[in-house]
């Protein structure tokens, strides 16, 4: 398993080398200029040309590349250009929201996706089977935005029970009862993704339910139950992890619609707003970090297989 | 099960209601601003934050009259070029240190320097000649220094002489924004809010409130600005009793919330308006007066405005730049607005030799109206037979390529309310668009060459004349943007300003 690892952190480091270089090509390559969003509509040339060149914004490309990258490697992702604060700050800020977001948003999905998914599985073709299906592809089709708005209207402006958007620190006053302002976006945000996971237990359920050893376990006279759960379940999760993984990483990097409709200060959030404003550092900063997310959550996804199933070699 | 009890115990804390601090006032903004340093930059946002904690040293009354506000008054030379103001004695900054006349003249010098709009007032230097006097030379006469010294959007904001000294042509970091005004800087948290904290020991001008002028009184302890980028949310949020106040609702939610009574509807006392600027030094419209004219023309701004704002309350077709009311207010050339008439324009275009170039009009779709007014006019300039090509693409790429006078023949953009037309920003030569006529020159001179008010009002009506002939810009009409508050928000004010402050409300 050791040099396993080790062969995979070297896969990933060149993974992230390769990924830096086109996140900063693709971005100075985007026309549009910080220095004309941050100066507004009455700027002179001069203001402009005096402002690039004191962000270092006139240097040749491939120094400001080399630049950055330096300084990155020493935990130095930059100043941002808007903020003018440290980009791990502007992240960190990001990031408490997002990755809580993104773990009462996987709650939801567990409790509802996989329970429902067996019992859609174990029922399947009767009116229950149809029923949840249609009802899976109902949460699966409805976008995001409305779901979060709705939510928004019926829970927060009408009854009053969530606030409607925004998201204070855990750590600030109100401590962890600030973690309902995440209710109803991690709601609207476990919608889709939970349909999803239903639709793949369910498939995974049914694939291995007609395995011989589960006709073997039946024939022993082993209780229902403890064959779907021990026998059926446990193998059918094989695929569901590895969607986990990704959903997860998802979730934190692509819940830009829901952040924007709940007004929550998140990553996904960060990015497209530091897209639409040049704020290279920024950009640069957060998409590095998503980068290293997913590079990571898949070796986790990888090293899960052997400990579900010990027939998976690692090589 | 951790996880479970965790969530029962999250549920239980969600049920209850935790008190809202009466003393904050939450205003949810459309996103976050740039730097707070007012004098380098000119978003409205950052202008609607920052009022509160930097002052100048006049502030515009409720007639948009400029008056004395950190300063006593003043005395103006012979030739109009030397003006020597006196401070207002005891005006303490945020760090507890006196307004002198040293602050005042570093900030003005800086400003000058530097500041976004630090070279309209034409300031030579700012001297020290008293303890509590200042002294400014201006290279030529200008009459609308007083307006220019009030207008806090970009504007000469006085701060500690060292802090400006000190920062000269950067923006003033956050950790040293220290002012004189009822609010203090508090934090800046990026995505989350920025606030700012009542200034205890704050210093108000003696007279009566009046406008922004007189007096000012902190009735909120704390100001935080959320950005709150969905407009849906927004509204439903001062619905829900989580924010206070906020701005820029959108057109089609009007005729929702006017008669909600969970909401009060603030509706803009000063309307932005839309530009389509045409290109004066490159492209078939550099020198041909007679094509712009023919694409005025063709334009009905009644169709655009309906179609970009909708609402009849919200909009106001007109080609004058200055409503009724105002002392600039003039209908001089007005006449030329909203015709309509493709035939006028084909005829039109036939004479000036139009061939079907295609015409490339600049647009983006960050700004909704910007885009569906340019959607109608390239129609009706169909119809006259004038092939438009729009060229659609982000804001950011908009404010760079409107750089290069080969990018484009026309491009849409809007313009605020602004107290004098010296600060429209068709008067400035190095704007794009690059309107640098002699007719133009000379009006410009006689606008800005004496500070008597009949004369310069003289001036700027033929000069309105002037833009409606040549055409460097075209006004679209004005939009009454709006904004709303919770019920019991008591503002200061009926109709929302330029700049919504917060002095003076309470809830």
């Amino acid at each position: 398993m050791g040099p396993y690892i080790l062969r995979r952190t070297g896969a990933a480091i060149a993974t992230l080398i390769a990924a830096s270089v086109i996140i900063f090509a693709f971005i100075h390559l985007i026309p549009g200029d910080p220095v004309y969003v941050m100066l507004g509509d009455a700027a002179t040339p001069d203001q402009v040309e005096e402002l690039r060149e004191r962000m270092g914004l006139n240097e040749p490309l491939v120094v400001q590349y080399l630049i950055w990258a330096g300084n990155a490697l020493q935990g130095d992702l930059g100043q941002s250009i808007f903020f003018e604060t440290p980009v791990t700050q502007v992240i960190a800020e990001g990031a408490e929201t997002s990755i809580l977001l993104a773990l009462i948003t996987m709650f939801w999905i567990v409790a509802f996706g996989i329970p429902v998914g067996v019992l859609a599985a174990m029922r399947q073709g009767t009116w229950v089977d149809q029923g949840l299906s249609g009802l899976a592809m109902l949460l699966a089709s409805v976008p995001t935005f409305w779901v979060g708005l709705y939510l928004i209207l019926t829970f927060a402006a009408g009854l009053g029970w969530f606030p409607s958007s925004g998201y204070p620190s855990i750590f600030e006053e109100g401590g962890l009862s600030n973690l309902r302002y995440l209710v109803l976006p991690s709601l609207a945000l476990a919608a889709p993704n939970a349909a999803l996971i239903l639709r793949l237990t369910r498939a995974s359920m049914l694939d291995v339910a007609r395995e011989d050893y589960v006709r073997t376990a039946r024939a022993k006279g082993i209780p229902p139950y403890r064959v779907v759960l021990r026998h059926i379940l446990r193998n059918a999760l094989l695929a569901v992890v590895s969607a986990f993984g990704f959903t997860f990483a998802a979730l934190i990097s692509e819940a830009v619609v829901t952040e924007t409709v709940f007004a929550l200060p998140g990553i996904g959030r960060t990015v497209v707003q530091s897209i639409l404003r040049r704020d290279y550092p920024v950009i640069q900063g957060v998409v590095l970090v998503i980068v290293c997310l997913y590079l990571v959550i898949n070796l986790i996804v990888d090293l899960s297989y052997r400990l579900l199933d010990p027939r998976v070699e690692l090589e | 099960m951790k996880l479970k009890k965790f969530l029962v115990g999250m549920t239980a804390l969600a049920l209850l209601a935790t008190p809202v601090s009466a003393q904050t006032l939450r205003y949810a903004t459309i996103g976050e601003p740039p730097s707070l340093d007012l004098q380098m930059g000119t978003a409205t946002l950052a202008s609607t934050i920052s009022q509160n904690m930097f002052e100048t040293l006049y502030a515009f009354d409720e007639t948009n009259a400029p008056q004395p506000y950190l300063v006593t008054g003043e005395q103006i030379s012979e030739d109009g070029k030397t003006i020597v103001l006196t401070l207002r004695d005891g005006v303490l900054f945020h760090d507890g240190d006196t307004l002198t006349a040293e602050d005042v003249a570093a900030s003005l010098n800086r400003w000058a320097e530097h500041g976004a709009r630090g070279k309209i007032l034409g300031l030579d230097n700012a001297a020290v000649t008293g303890d509590l006097e200042v002294t400014l030379h201006l290279k030529e006469v200008n009459g609308a220094w007083k307006s220019i010294l009030a207008y806090i959007n970009g504007g000469p904001v006085i701060y500690p002489a060292d802090i400006v000294t000190a920062a000269a042509g950067e923006p003033i970091a956050a950790e040293n924004y220290v002012g004189t005004g009822p609010y203090r800087f508090g934090e800046l948290r990026p995505n989350r809010y920025v606030e700012l904290i009542r200034f205890d020991d704050y210093t108000p001008n003696p007279g009566e409130s009046n406008g922004a002028a007189g007096t000012r009184v902190a009735n909120f302890e704390k100001l935080h600005f959320i950005p709150v980028p969905d407009v849906g949310t927004r509204l439903s949020g001062v619905q829900a009793g989580d924010y206070d106040y906020a701005e820029y609702i959108s057109g089609d939610l009007f005729g929702l919330v006017k008669d909600d009574p969970a909401v009060q509807v603030k509706i803009s006392a000063a309307p932005i308006f839309g530009l389509m600027f045409m290109n004066s030094e490159n492209g078939p419209l550099a020198d041909n007066t007679k094509l712009r004219q023919a694409i005025v023309a063709a334009l009905n701004m009644e169709q655009a405005l309906q179609v970009s704002v909708g609402e009849q309350e919200l909009y106001d077709a007109s080609g004058v730049f200055f409503a009724e009311g105002n002392i600039w207010h003039t209908t001089a050339g007005s006449e030329a607005y909203s015709e309509g008439n493709p035939e006028k324009a084909k005829a039109l275009a036939a004479d000036a030799g139009y061939d079907g170039t295609p015409i490339k009009l600049l647009v983006s779709t960050n700004y909704k109206a910007h885009f569906d007014n340019a959607s109608v006019f390239t129609r009706q300039l169909a119809d006259a037979g004038i092939n438009v090509q729009m060229v659609v693409v982000d804001w950011a790429t908009l404010l760079k390529l409107r750089g290069q006078p080969e990018q484009w023949d026309m491009f849409m953009t809007h313009h605020g309310d602004v107290p004098d037309p010296v600060l429209l920003t068709v008067m400035n030569e190095s704007y794009p668009g690059w309107w640098q006529t002699e007719e133009k020159r000379a009006l410009m001179a006689q606008l800005t060459g004496t500070s008597v008010l009949e004369e310069r009002q003289a001036a700027w009506e033929k000069m309105q004349a002037l833009i409606w002939e040549q055409l460097p810009t075209v006004r679209v009409g004005s939009q009454f943007s709006y904004d709303i508050a919770s019920p019991d928000l008591k503002t200061p004010w009926e109709k929302a300003p330029v700049f919504p402050y917060f002095w003076g409300a309470s809830k």
